[in-house]
């Protein structure tokens, strides 16, 4: 008798953070096509979201009071480790070209991008917390690295990046500062949560849910 | 008509002539031009440029509109950002005070000077989005050797973007047959009623995602192992050819780039001191 | 004929599923053969169908036991990229399964994976266009096309990869009656002239009783029929048990059959049954009188 990823034991439900995480024993999770498309697919739908938050609540350079696109950058990394950071770090280049920020800036946010999807992704691996959002602690973890990967988000972004192509005097760099902060944590807030408690039961179940970082 | 990444052109439009390779290269060198020209009134004439490419494109302009909003947005954060929220300089000129808040010379000119040059940057990708098909930028990624996985990556990509606002419009319906409409509700509201659209729109994504993968493995796709190692066709690249005037073309770019590289570090050319928009506007404010 | 496709006691059951969706499945299919598999929803036809391609086990998790042989070998023997030279799926959705920008694109990825020149991938590519028709669609994005015409596409795109085996899963599920005809002649034509085994899962008869050769009939995860298509429809009570809809002419004469007026071999088209039905008028018609002429 074949078996093909043992099951994981006892329905989803029952399970707890730990073995949500955790890779048993023989169980093969082969990196596959499926990933690539999971890394498309968020791309593709960031680009979407990312483009309304930018189009509907512009601060001005890509930087929005309201930006929707962190739920596909911090959900999908999340779920899907590095293709959902990998993602997140892509498509805000994209729904930023449409919203019509220049190219070269766009591109000088990939750091800040970067970071913010796969500080969530790693807090969640690291301290084995449930996507599903089951006790307090869950809670904190993904409210504090929103925090933490959006504070080093407008840091970058404004200072080193407007700043540094000359595009803000120093003195109105807060505004942006709190701008992308703000902008961020409270769009974050509003849909990470609910995402997550919505549809993470159904993910973890899937072939392209990411335990480690790329299967 | 022929639909491109922001619209759609008519297929007698002049710009299918040029090979999508020429288009990339023009985005990614003109971009550039503006971070090299400190008078306004060039990256201005620079901008009108690229308005009567895309004049000349038969780009319908009523696409620009949905830009406008934006651009009128941009300047004025530019300009309340160095003017309002510029500090306090004593050593700079006052143009005037409002309410109490000191309005600066130099402040001006500089916010001036950012906002023309972020004009021409913007108008560069709108140009490159509205006169460019999917099929163009997967064969510019292709003809410059980007590895198949990454123009395919992207070409799914949009592929999903255009399926997520597909699934979106239908969604939105749903609510509306429902009664549910967001049109002059209030933000809370709105944004209530976005995160009832955002839970199916990833549930959607994330099923399709199953039946994407087996399609592309029905088709013999394989990410890795030997399967993957296959040299493709590229038989997309057999409808594209690279013509003289192509290379004219890109020729062309690069030589305008380097010689306005010249012109700026050799000459002096394009610098503020020799602006006549930057003198103007000064008499204008004293 | 040899056969391509040997299934040996196959079960599979998916990880989280309490029951399996196919139970101890034993069945041969013989090269060339056009097979016609239906069964009420749930029954297992696309766990099969996917079992085929080597999808399963590759993609999903479960437990599986038994075989499922290709060619004489396993699926899971097969590494990956290389069964999928052999089996061909057309899946019942047609939007969910273009992986291309444009028609023509979407025809030629697959020949793209199996490394074909470009002389060979032209040369194919002539020949799907004008078997599915398909002349006036090949610059329009596959979203931008009706549901028929994607599915001639989805049919055209895995027949230029020329498999062994082409599985089709519910390919007119999403079609009005046109398009589903227009996709049925795609397939006479490819039964006529191609030597492809074909494997068609369908709930809607009316097409597929006329060209298979033999139906298989899959209930709660088991075979529970499986004959020659005539063989196959005689067993109608069973068929009706099961949920089954055979076509409306195919009934009728089935009736006919059980109140005595007919007892000949059950008709599969309506042209059948027509010449049945007026086989039967003409016994039942009572002999005119002579004639008083001349």
């Amino acid at each position: 008798m074949a078996t093909h990823a043992p099951s994981i034991p006892g329905a989803p439900g029952k399970m707890t953070a730990e073995q949500i995480w955790s890779v048993e024993a023989g169980e093969r999770r082969p990196v596959g096509v499926i990933h690539i498309v999971i890394l498309a697919l968020l791309i593709g739908i960031g680009f979407v979201v990312g483009a309304f938050g930018s189009i509907s609540f512009p601060l001005g350079f890509g930087v929005n009071f309201f930006w929707t696109g962190i739920a596909v950058q911090q959900v999908g990394a999340i779920w899907f480790g590095a293709w959902g950071v990998l993602a997140g770090t892509i498509f805000p280049f994209f729904s930023n070209a449409v919203a019509g920020t220049p190219f070269y800036i766009s591109l000088a946010y990939v750091p800040a991008n970067a970071v913010q999807a796969f500080l969530p992704a790693w807090a969640f691996r690291f301290f084995k917390a449930d996507p599903r959002l089951q006790s307090g602690r869950d809670y904190l973890i993904l409210l504090a690295t929103m925090i933490v990967s959006s504070a080093f988000g407008a840091l970058w972004s404004p200072l080193v990046v407007l700043r540094g192509f000359g595009l803000l005097t120093t003195e109105s760099v807060p505004l942006f500062i709190w701008g992308w902060f703000g902008g961020n944590v409270i769009a974050g807030l509003v849909f990470n949560f609910i995402l997550l408690k919505a549809l993470s039961g159904v993910v973890i179940r899937t072939p392209s849910f990411v335990k480690r970082w790329l299967s | 008509m022929n639909k491109t990444l922001l619209g759609y052109v008519p297929e007698q439009s002049p710009i299918y002539a040029v090979h999508p390779f020429v288009k990339l290269f023009f985005l990614l060198v003109v971009s550039l031009f503006p971070m090299f020209i400190a008078s306004p009134e060039w990256n201005l004439a620079l901008m009108l440029f690229i308005l009567g490419l895309m004049w000349l494109s038969r780009v319908d302009m009523r696409v620009l509109r949905i830009y406008v909003p934006m651009v009128i947005s941009m300047g004025s954060v530019i300009f309340l950002s160095y003017t309002v929220l510029g500090g306090v300089h004593p050593e700079f000129g006052l143009a005037a005070r409002i309410a109490g808040v000191n309005i600066y010379w130099e402040r001006i000119r500089d916010a001036s000077v950012v906002y023309a040059r972020i004009l021409p940057m913007i108008f560069t990708m709108v140009f490159f989005l509205s006169t460019s098909r999917e099929r163009d930028v997967i064969v510019a990624m292709r003809s410059v050797r980007i590895p198949f996985v990454v123009t395919y990556v992207f070409a799914m990509a949009l592929r999903a973007a255009g399926m997520v606002l597909e699934d979106f419009q239908i969604v939105r319906q749903a609510e509306q047959a429902r009664g549910f409409d967001t049109a002059g509700k209030s933000i809370p509201y709105r944004i209530r009623k976005y995160v009832m659209y955002m839970i199916p729109l990833f549930a959607l994504s994330l099923r399709r995602s199953e039946e994407f993968a087996n399609a592309l493995l029905a088709r013999g796709y394989a990410f890795t192992g030997e399967a993957s190692r296959v040299k493709r066709a590229d038989y997309v690249l057999t409808h594209y050819s690279f013509r003289p005037a192509d290379l004219l073309l890109t020729a062309a770019i690069g030589l305008a780039f380097a010689a306005l590289l010249v012109l700026r570090f050799g000459f002096g050319y394009f610098e503020l001191e020799r602006s006549w928009f930057i003198a103007w506007l000064k008499t204008a404010l004293d | 004929m040899a056969p391509i496709i040997e299934i040996q006691n196959y079960s599979w059951r998916y990880s989280y599923a309490k029951m399996p969706a196919l139970n101890g499945i034993n069945l041969i299919i013989e090269e060339g053969a056009f097979v016609g598999i239906i069964g009420p929803n749930g029954s297992g036809k696309t766990t099969l169908a996917y079992s085929l391609d080597g999808l399963i086990p590759s993609q999903y998790r479960g437990i599986k036991q038994g075989a499922v042989n290709i060619l004489g070998r396993e699926v899971e023997a097969y590494p990956a990229g290389a069964l999928q030279k052999l089996v061909g799926v057309v899946f019942s959705d047609p939007e969910a399964q273009f992986t291309a920008m444009t028609v023509e694109d979407e025809l030629v990825f697959g020949m793209e994976n199996l490394g074909l020149s470009v002389p060979e991938i032209r040369e194919r590519l002539e020949w799907v266009t004008e078997l599915a028709e398909l002349g006036q669609l090949l610059e329009k994005p596959p979203y931008e096309i009706s549901g028929g015409q994607k599915q001639r596409v989805a049919l055209a795109a895995v027949l230029a990869m020329t498999p062994r085996v082409m599985i089709l899963d519910e390919p007119t599920s999403m079609l009005d009656p046109v398009s589903r005809k227009r996709v049925f002649d795609v397939l006479v034509r490819l039964k006529e002239e191609q030597r492809n085994t074909i494997i068609v899962i369908e709930h809607n008869l009316e097409n597929l009783a006329s060209l298979a050769d033999r139906m298989i009939l899959l209930s709660n995860g088991e075979l529970l029929l499986e004959d020659e298509t005539h063989a196959f429809f005689e067993k109608m009570d069973l068929l009706l048990e099961n949920g089954i809809h055979p076509p409306g002419a195919m009934l009728f004469i089935h009736r006919l059959m059980q109140e005595g007026y007919y007892a000949s071999r059950l008709p599969l088209t309506v042209d059948e049954a027509a010449a049945c039905l007026t086989e039967v008028v003409a016994r039942l018609k009572p002999p005119g009188p002579a004639s008083s002429r001349g």
